[in-house]
């Protein structure tokens, strides 16, 4: 029953979105009055049915309905309520299910942020939206449906992926990144209403950065999490192994972070506008070709999802997606020239424009790396794979050069800089790097990428606070406020900057995390009696003795370890292995203990009795210096970008700078 | 547009089409298959000792005959599960192929015991610090080796062999021997 209403709604959803695809599109290009009201009703049709769907699902997962065919593959009366529900996300088609409901929530959202714009690229911007929701109505409809039957009724199911049941982090990462990727919709359904109206003004710009950033602010946080869910679950002491899929987020991220960039210098100098576009559709797309890594089967990674027939159904969308861009861009593509010329080297326009180079070559070079082994395969039939180093080797150089403009770029005015201006503005920022690199160095530190990018920490933190704070403190002076007054207002009068600079701030703060806990990483490992320590980097742990227990879905075997520290501090620990019923291998649970200036990271290798009979347990024991700062960075992410995005008081889309003209009445009717 | 920006888009379209193919080569292939060089090629001679007897042989000298050859040990669930099905063949098919078990990374005493009430089934043998192992790519236990009667090897299966036809299947296509060992 529950199945059959489920599949209704999916049906129901379906048409929704290709009525308002087809009705959006061709009303928009005809100019048709009237067609929008429809295109309306189509994208709430389209919501509510996805979240009648979900919803369904949901209630088909609580209530163990074990004949839809779903829930018969992840439902199990054992697993705990919260994986239950959070299980609508842990496998494919209930992750595709879940990606219509955001998506419905997306457009949604979108056209009451539009509700006001007459503009017709609302229209073809939902049209586009639509086509992009059709495509997923259809693969929840057709090739990955979820509500399918099940004959016979299985009393019990297998429960979901033990490694997706170990840790709270599973509930917020996955939807925080489908979020940032579904989220890219939104750019793609404007820039391509932009580009099918042909009116390349600047009207449409604000409306796509700002949605960029809505998209690029989950994905950022969805990535982050996804690192310390790996940190915390998956026991090989990291967060991050250049996973294809992880590169598959990670790429429309650098690409959506260019666009945020150029976007300026569209602004300013109105140049660039091809490429901007060009990085809106970009980022799209790679959203589009991470969720076919994900989901094709044809990638080796810890995400992938088991095999699945929606892979070439997913190639084609690709493909289309891909034609569709670039046949834009081509046809509109002389109404994009710029407009003026970018002045000198020595200038913001400049740092923007290579920051851009710089984050281009980095998304090829990621890019190149994690699809090169299929390349190989496909065209010469050896399968090759590329590894950590060659990622390394070539992001390290690039991330250090991004960091090294985020200081080099805001110091520099816009327009060409006077010798002076070199001068005044570098250094002091400079000599804090320097400073910074020289205590490093006295300090003990070694390697050139950690202390080069210390340096430039130091460095970029400067520029950026300074930049932060010179407003607020001109206004101290001149006004007599007090400080924090001085700087809430200097903000509130330039929120993009203050928001963007936070941003920056986070970035600085990640960089010298990962820089710290990959360069003076230590790591040992050791088989202990009770009574036996292990000493690594002024840590010592003495191991205590084995302790297990049983929950409804597993049983578990934790070895307790005494910890102290080098400053005396005690504590315990107990990494685990977990053992569920249908999970041949055991899920360990790492142990961390956290501080702010590194983690202690065991994990649980083997245990048993020794020949004698007493137990033992062998560990592997890293210390990660600084390694929490990246997860931690997530708030000032998240305030800046708020700080950059919230819609201002009063203040109308930019798409909306023509007259007010009366309101129809149909778009009345469906608001 | 300048034409510097259509040469541009014309290179991304170019470089997504050819991307899109390789990626339409990989469907219906297994990621986590790990790839087996040895396929094709002339099996590692070996000479080991019987793990009951302690009489040694030599690959060399089995030419003109197929041989299967599995890799197993005492602390491995699934070799103990699919041994029936092995030792079932063995008999059955002694005109065709000559089965072998190699102990792999066991003490013989544990072997013993562990191939003691499954014999007279096929001979073991050990293989001290699994050199022979390494010889072969093993790449985990259970793991048998199909060679045919020219000393190629064929084929490789992974994991417990359960099932009798999917076993009798693979002797059928090492009897063609010259014919390719096709994987399942």
């Amino acid at each position: 029953m529950r199945g059959t209403l489920g599949y209704a709604f999916v049906l129901g959803g379906l048409l929704c979105a290709v009525f308002g695809a087809v009705v959006g599109i061709v009303g928009g290009l005809r100019r048709r009055p009237g067609t929008r009201a429809w295109v309306e009703r189509a994208t709430l049709g389209f919501f509510v049915c996805m979240l009648g769907a979900n919803l369904t699902m949901v209630w088909a997962l609580i209530a163990h309905d074990f004949s839809v065919h779903y829930v018969s593959q992840v439902g199990s009366r054992t697993t705990p309520l919260v994986y239950t529900v959070v299980s609508l996300w842990s496998a494919l088609e209930g992750s595709i299910l879940f990606w219509g409901a955001i998506l419905g929530t997306y457009l949604v959202a979108f056209l009451r942020a539009q509700r006001s714009s007459r503009e017709r690229t609302v229209e073809l911007g939902l049209g586009a939206m639509l086509g992009v929701a059709t495509f997923f109505a259809f693969l929840i409809a057709g090739p990955a449906n979820p509500f399918g039957p099940v004959f016979p009724v299985p009393p019990d199911g297998p429960g979901p992926n033990a490694l997706l049941q170990n840790d709270i982090l599973m509930v917020i990462h996955p939807p925080m990144l489908y979020c940032g990727y579904v989220g890219m919709t939104v750019p793609f359904g404007i820039a391509v209403a932009a580009l099918l109206d042909g009116r390349l003004g600047e009207a449409w710009l604000n409306a796509l950065r700002r949605w960029t950033l809505v998209a690029w602010t989950f994905l950022t946080v969805g990535l982050i999490l996804g690192s310390w869910w790996a940190y915390r679950v998956l026991g090989w002491g990291g967060y991050w192994a250049w996973d294809p899929v992880e590169n598959a987020a990670f790429l429309p991220w650098l690409t959506a972070t260019a666009f945020l960039h150029s976007t300026m210098l569209q602004e300013r100098r109105r140049v660039l506008k091809l490429w901007t576009l060009s990085l809106a559709l970009a980022s799209f797309s790679l959203t589009v070709l991470g969720t076919f890594m994900t989901r094709s089967g044809i990638f080796n990674s810890v995400h992938s999802f088991t095999q699945s027939d929606i892979g070439p159904t997913f190639l084609v969308f690709l493909a289309l997606v891909v034609a569709v861009s670039i046949g834009l861009l081509a046809v509109r593509g002389p109404q994009l020239a710029p407009e003026d010329t970018l002045p000198g080297v020595a200038s913001r326009e400049t740092a923007i424009l290579i920051n851009n180079l710089l984050f281009s070559a980095l998304t090829f070079t990621i890019l190149l790396g994690t699809v090169f082994p299929l390349v190989r395969e496909a065209f010469s039939g050896v399968r090759v794979s590329v590894g950590a180093p060659y990622f390394n080797r070539m992001a390290v150089p690039l991330g250090i050069a991004i960091l090294f403009l985020m200081g080099v770029g805001p110091s520099l005015p816009w327009g060409n800089a006077s010798r002076d201006v070199w001068r005044r503005q570098f250094l002091v920022p400079g000599m804090a790097g320097l400073a910074v690199l020289g205590a490093c160095l006295v300090a003990g530190l070694r390697g050139w990428a950690p202390l080069t990018t210390f340096g430039l920490a130091a460095f970029v933190a400067t520029v950026t606070l300074r930049q932060l704070f010179l407003p607020a403190l001109v206004r101290m002076k001149e006004k007599g406020e007090k400080p924090w007054t001085s700087f809430a207002r200097s903000a509130a009068r330039s929120r993009r900057r203050t928001g963007g600079y936070l941003v920056h701030l986070a970035v600085v703060v990640v960089f010298v995390a990962i820089a710290a806990s990959s360069a003076y990483v230590q790591h040992t490992t050791g088989t202990l009696a009770p009574g036996q320590t292990l000493s690594l980097s002024g840590y010592t742990v003495r191991f205590v003795g084995l302790e297990q227990g049983e929950e409804p879905h597993r049983h578990w075997v934790a070895a307790r370890l005494d910890v102290t520290e080098v400053g005396g501090a005690h504590g315990s620990l107990a990494p685990r292995m977990n053992f569920y019923e249908r999970s041949t291998d055991p899920v360990g649970s790492p142990a961390v203990s956290s501080g702010a200036f590194g983690d202690l990271y065991l994990t649980l290798l083997a245990f048993g009795p020794d020949a004698t009979g007493s137990p033992t347990a062998s560990f592997n024991m890293w210390t990660l210096p600084l390694v929490g700062w990246i997860w931690w960075s997530i708030p000032l992410f998240v305030i800046g970008a708020l700080v950059a995005a919230w819609p201002r008081r009063r203040a109308l889309p930019v798409v909306d700078t023509e007259p007010a003209p009366a309101r129809r009445s149909a778009a009345r009717g469906t608001a | 547009m300048s034409g510097w920006s259509l040469a541009a888009l014309a290179a991304v379209a170019l470089a997504t089409a050819a991307l899109l193919f390789a990626f339409t080569s990989g469907f219906g292939r297994d990621p986590h298959e790990v790839p087996f060089i040895l396929k094709g090629k002339p099996a590692p001679d070996f000479t080991l000792a019987r793990l009951d007897t302690g009489e040694e042989v030599t690959l060399s000298s089995l030419r003109g005959r197929p041989v299967v050859l599995n890799f197993w040990a005492s602390w491995c669930g699934p070799c103990q599960a699919e041994h029936p099905t092995l030792a079932r063949a063995a008999q059955r098919y002694q005109q065709d192929a000559r089965f072998f078990g190699v102990v792999f990374e066991d003490t013989p005493e544990n072997a013993r015991a562990f191939a003691r009430p499954l014999d007279p089934s096929f001979p073991q043998l050990v293989d001290p610090k699994s050199r022979m192992a390494v010889d072969y790519g093993v790449s985990g236990v259970p793991e048998t080796y199909f060679i045919d009667a020219q000393g190629i090897i064929r084929d490789k299966y992974v994991g417990p062999l359960l099932d009798a036809q999917e076993l009798a299947g693979r002797l059928a296509l090492l009897r063609e021997a010259g014919g390719p060992g096709a994987r399942r």
